[in-house]
């Protein structure tokens, strides 16, 4: 089994605010509360291609459970700062944040775009709009609460990624409460940090360092959010894309709705992975701290001695 | 002179000068046990000298082509030979020595997942994907 990882959140770093504007944040606390079992199909568009994926998703209040429609034994439990990943019997990783709930300032405002039917029961779309961008569409079952179909987008109104519900029972699953890890331990708060406070829109909201002296910092603008991690060691991308941005060279991976950006400077292996829009990517990583090539001596040492 | 038995070895060799001989010779008249032993040493050598030459049968020792081994030492080629097998024992260890505590994208999605799962936006909108699985 692999290593299990637990963090806690345990400061603000930015003062936290107003999360989202009243409607906005009554839309989806009602969505978090809705119970249901459904089957979603994720579509995105990337720099790198087409990436599409088939899951099952069942939802209990803020419990959320996405299984794979194609592998049966994949299983991710998400909600309340838990998330768990399983294949079969065997729990592959898990990381637990007991606290802080920080939220980003709002920046987004929220249109209602009307009554629509969708998978032939009564729903209402919307549309975020952030420093006067459209950058998402939402349909929210009327019923049940539940974001039925949500739609992302570039600026320029580009679609990033689709998520549409294919179906929905509105009958209460039942979820198992992941086993929590044992031997975990907790991290502890860093309160400096040379990562910027703000970038593009996008508030440092927490960080913490693990027991591995791994860092690990969450941005968010209410709506969009990624995580950066500083690492003594570099950090593993297998069948990454070598991409060349403004700010140096970069392993990068899309999945479905996620993308994940790896590089190394002098000290550090960095990565970050998040589900912001393509076309917010070179902002965001122009502010973090550049690629620098440490030369073939230093990848020597770091591989041997860490 | 004491009993010298390496002169006498020498003087059946004929490696002896002629001012050594003679001294030799001199002290041999005078000496029986040296005389005895140059007696011996004449006998051995002349049964030695009488076994028969045996011929090896072929196909004992393989024919070989010959080979020129050049006598000239190269200095600086043990030193490069040295600084090859370090520089070779250090690459295949930095390959095949597994980095400490390297994250993988699986836990990175953890910590992630984890962490947004408190955001107020968190559900069907920003499903973190088992990664790998159904793309």
């Amino acid at each position: 089994m692999r290593r299990l990882i637990a963090l806690v959140a345990l400061l603000t770093v930015v003062p936290g605010g107003v999360a989202f504007g009243a409607e906005l944040d009554e839309l989806l606390s009602e969505s978090q509360a809705a119970s249901y079992s459904a089957e979603q199909i994720i579509s995105c568009s990337t720099p790198d291609g087409e990436r599409d994926a088939l899951v099952r998703i069942e939802q209990v209040g803020d419990e959320l459970r996405v299984t794979s429609s194609v592998s049966d034994d994949v299983e991710v439990i998400s909600g309340s700062g838990e998330w768990t990943l399983t294949r079969g019997e065997e729990q592959v990783v898990h990381a637990n944040v007991d606290s802080g709930e920080a939220t980003a300032e709002d920046l987004y405002t929220v249109e209602e775009l009307g009554a629509v039917e969708y998978l032939g029961r009564a729903s209402m779309a919307y549309l975020l709009i952030r420093e006067g961008e459209p950058r998402a569409e939402l349909v929210i079952d009327e019923e049940t609460g539940a974001v039925v179909e949500a739609v992302t987008l570039t600026i320029g109104n580009e679609v990033y990624c689709e998520r549409r519900f294919v179906s929905l029972d509105t009958d209460p699953p039942e979820i198992t409460e992941p086993t929590a890890a044992a031997g975990e331990t907790p991290p502890t708060l860093i309160e400096t940090s040379t990562l910027p406070e703000e970038v593009g829109g996008f508030e440092l909201l927490d960080q913490y360092v693990d027991e591995d002296g791994v860092r690990f910092a969450y941005y968010s603008d209410g709506f969009f959010s990624f995580a950066v991690f500083e690492t003594p060691t570099a950090v593993a991308l297998p069948g990454a894309e070598l991409v060349e941005l403004a700010s140096g060279p970069y392993s990068r991976i899309f999945t479905a709705g996620q993308v994940t950006y790896v590089w190394e400077t002098l000290d550090y292996g960095v990565a970050l992975v998040g589900d912001l829009p393509p076309d917010m990517h070179e902002a965001v990583l122009a502010e973090m701290p550049h690629p620098q090539d440490r030369g073939l001596f230093r990848r020597w040492w770091r591989a041997l001695f860490g | 002179m004491s009993h010298p038995s390496e002169l006498i070895s020498a003087y059946l060799d004929g490696e002896l000068h002629d001012s050594e001989s003679s001294q030799l010779v001199d002290h041999l008249a005078g000496c029986g046990r040296c005389s005895a032993e140059l007696g011996e040493m004449q006998r051995v050598r002349s049964a030695v000298r009488s076994l028969p030459v045996l011929e090896l049968p072929v196909g004992i020792v393989p024919e070989a082509d010959p080979v020129v081994v050049p006598l000239r030492r190269h200095k600086g080629m043990w030193a490069g030979v040295a600084a090859a097998v370090v520089a070779a024992v250090i690459a295949i260890a930095a390959i095949v020595t597994p980095e400490p505590g390297s994250l993988t994208i699986e836990e990175m999605n953890s910590r992630f997942g984890a962490r947004a799962s408190l955001d107020p936006a968190f559900g069907p909108a920003k499903v973190v994907v088992p990664p790998l699985v159904g793309e």
